[in-house]
């Protein structure tokens, strides 16, 4: 063995070691990504039930077929989009707009990353159920809402509408995630050549025509990139739901594409149903993430 | 509204400072404004949690809310330790999601460099194939995946298992491709002069690339350590018993119980977010940096 591997030359012994190192982790994506995702596939055209012991039997496209016609996915999907709009559009927004503010200050900028980043740290789960608290109908949301529009006494039913459990998931979600956003505009805005802003200025232009017409086009992978991510982000988000849901507030309205293949999968023991739910979310995140590669190279 | 950053620059080099407009002050005042009340709105409920937290169950629910409460009550603190039942299970739980948090980071961060290293310094056929195979799973979020990953690991018979809540998340394709661009400019040099001075690519890797990869490892391992710190869905599918709850799900079933008073509650979360804050404040800047990473790695 010893002999035979002198013989072997640099290039040779070094692509072996290449392949030792990267070993694991490709036996790892084999059993813990790629396994999952073909057998969710195969799952997903039989029905079975985990409970009992007979094998999974092939029922072709029946499961999507019974998705298609059942109200409760569409409802989901319902839920997840208009969470995933809801939220997403005013996180991209509102992180810009602060980015654009604590970029153009000179002092604070550190603590006011820091503050705006902080809820991201806290578990999402233990969020919500301070913000169980905050819109109780005696919290501290009521109060404040009562206090800015000149109200007293009135119950925004935060919890108990099913409209407003939605937004009510939406300000939850807003508050965890905003800083994270913040941050990653921050840098773009950093990455931006200050030589580019100063000829501008020299020719003239004014602080929002600075902003419009030469900081924001700039700053359009960025803003790109935020935008695809917070709708991955929201798309994906269970914890909040769950936790509301547990708590009493009305499930419709919030019952999101991950709720429901939890639920599915896991109480009811439809793994097939629950596995068609899986690929049909897969494949929603896959286009959207194709999206971004594409606009990201058409930007580059 | 840039033009902060800009002024002052001018006055580092000597130029002329422009002074502002009216409207460029009431732009800028407007500015501060708007930073003050977001402010507020972020920090107010981490206030409330801290503050509640001293309060008893009435005061928490009374209105107005008084954020400076008369005494401290520490009654809070004693019951989200022992728990409804009295059996402590909550410092279980805690102990069982630093065992797991930091199980994941570890093991994380250690094949996500040595699959980094293989893949840009130890170049084999095919490896860019492989490279790219495992960024593919980087489109494929957790919660597609939690369903089938659950017939997987039930299979293995490593359901309610401590097994059972590390090994699904051992490696990230996250961490991989973060390993692999800090590495493309590791400098070469190093590597071949101590090839030649006969180091084996085991000592080469432990003894050369690891101590310089120290900050990125750091970002890498704090973001997992987070992001396991609140993972709630996979100890939901794979936890059975009381004992081996995590934290996440502890604070779940804390609040389902009948018996769970407001002050209880908040205290639970309270602590359950106390040592995630200590490692953020105390590591902040690989907070940063982490977020850093998403808009930089991508461009």
């Amino acid at each position: 063995m010893a002999r035979k591997a002198v013989k072997l030359t640099v290039a040779t012994r070094r692509a072996m070691w290449g392949w030792v190192f990267v070993l694991p982790a490709l036996i790892y994506f084999a059993v813990f990504s790629f396994y999952p995702i073909f057998n969710a596939l195969w799952l997903s055209l039989h029905t079975k039930n985990p409970l009992s012991l007979r094998p999974p039997r092939f029922v072709g496209l029946r499961n999507y077929i019974d998705l298609l016609h059942s109200t409760s996915f569409w409802n989901s999907w319902k839920a997840t989009g208009l969470f995933t709009l809801g939220t997403a559009i005013p996180l991209v927004v509102l992180s810009l707009l602060l980015a654009t503010i604590i970029v153009s200050r000179l002092n604070f900028r550190r603590f006011f990353q820091l503050a705006f980043y902080a809820p991201a740290v806290i578990p999402s789960v233990v969020a919500a159920a301070v913000w169980l608290l905050l819109l109780d109908p005696r919290g501290i949301a009521n109060q404040w809402v009562n206090f800015v529009l000149g109200l007293s006494g009135v119950d925004h039913k935060w919890l108990a509408n099913p409209e407003m459990v939605r937004f009510s998931t939406t300000i939850v979600y807003l508050w965890e995630k905003l800083g994270f956003f913040t941050i990653i505009f921050i840098a773009g805005l950093g990455g931006i050549p200050q030589s580019v802003r100063e000829a501008a200025h020299v020719d003239g232009a004014g602080g929002w025509q600075l902003y419009r017409y030469v900081t924001l086009p700039l700053l359009k992978p960025t803003t790109l990139l935020v935008s695809v991510m917070a709708m991955i982000f929201c798309m994906r988000t269970f914890a909040t739901q769950y936790l509301f849901t547990q708590a009493g507030a009305p499930r419709e309205s919030i019952n999101v594409v991950t709720l429901g293949i939890y639920t599915t999968g896991i109480r009811d023991l439809q793994l097939g149903l629950a596995n068609a739910m899986s690929i049909v979310l897969l494949v929603v995140m896959l286009v959207l993430s194709v999206l971004q590669f594409r606009l990201s190279g058409r930007e580059g | 509204m840039a033009t902060g950053s800009l002024r002052r620059r001018r006055a580092a080099s000597g130029m002329p400072v422009v002074r502002r407009t009216a409207m460029e002050s009431v732009v800028h005042a407007l500015g501060w404004l708007v930073l003050v009340v977001a402010l507020v709105l972020v920090l107010a409920p981490l206030a409330f949690m801290f503050i509640a937290s001293f309060m008893p169950a009435r005061d928490i629910m009374r209105m107005p809310f008084s954020w400076w409460p008369d005494s401290l009550f520490l009654d809070n603190f004693w019951q989200a330790i022992k728990g409804n039942d009295g059996k402590f299970i909550f410092p279980r739980a805690i102990l069982n999601s630093v065992v797991v948090a930091s199980s994941v980071a570890l093991t994380t961060v250690l094949f996500s460099a040595l699959a980094g290293y293989g893949l840009t310094k130890l170049k084999f056929r095919g490896s860019n194939i492989v490279f790219l195979l495992i960024l593919s799973t980087l489109m494929v979020p957790f919660e597609t995946v939690m369903i089938p990953l659950y017939v997987v690991v039930t299979g293995m018979g490593l359901q309610n298992s401590y097994a059972g809540l590390i090994i699904p998340f051992l490696l990230s394709a996250f961490g991989v491709f973060l390993m692999r661009q800090s590495l493309v400019t590791f400098p070469d040099e190093l590597l071949d002069a101590s090839r030649i001075d006969g180091a084996s690519e085991l000592g080469i890797f432990f003894r050369i690339v690891l101590p310089n990869m120290l900050p990125v490892m750091a970002v890498l391992g704090v973001l997992t350590f987070e992001q396991q710190w609140g993972n709630l869905i996979w100890p939901l599918l794979v936890v059975q018993t009381a004992e081996l709850r995590t934290m996440p799900l502890y604070v779940v079933t804390f609040m389902e119980e009948k018996s769970t008073n407001e002050g209880a509650m908040v205290a639970v979360a309270a602590l359950s977010s106390i040592p995630m804050l200590v490692i953020f404040f105390s590591l902040s800047q690989f907070f940063l940096k982490g977020a850093n990473v998403f808009s930089a790695g991508k461009e």
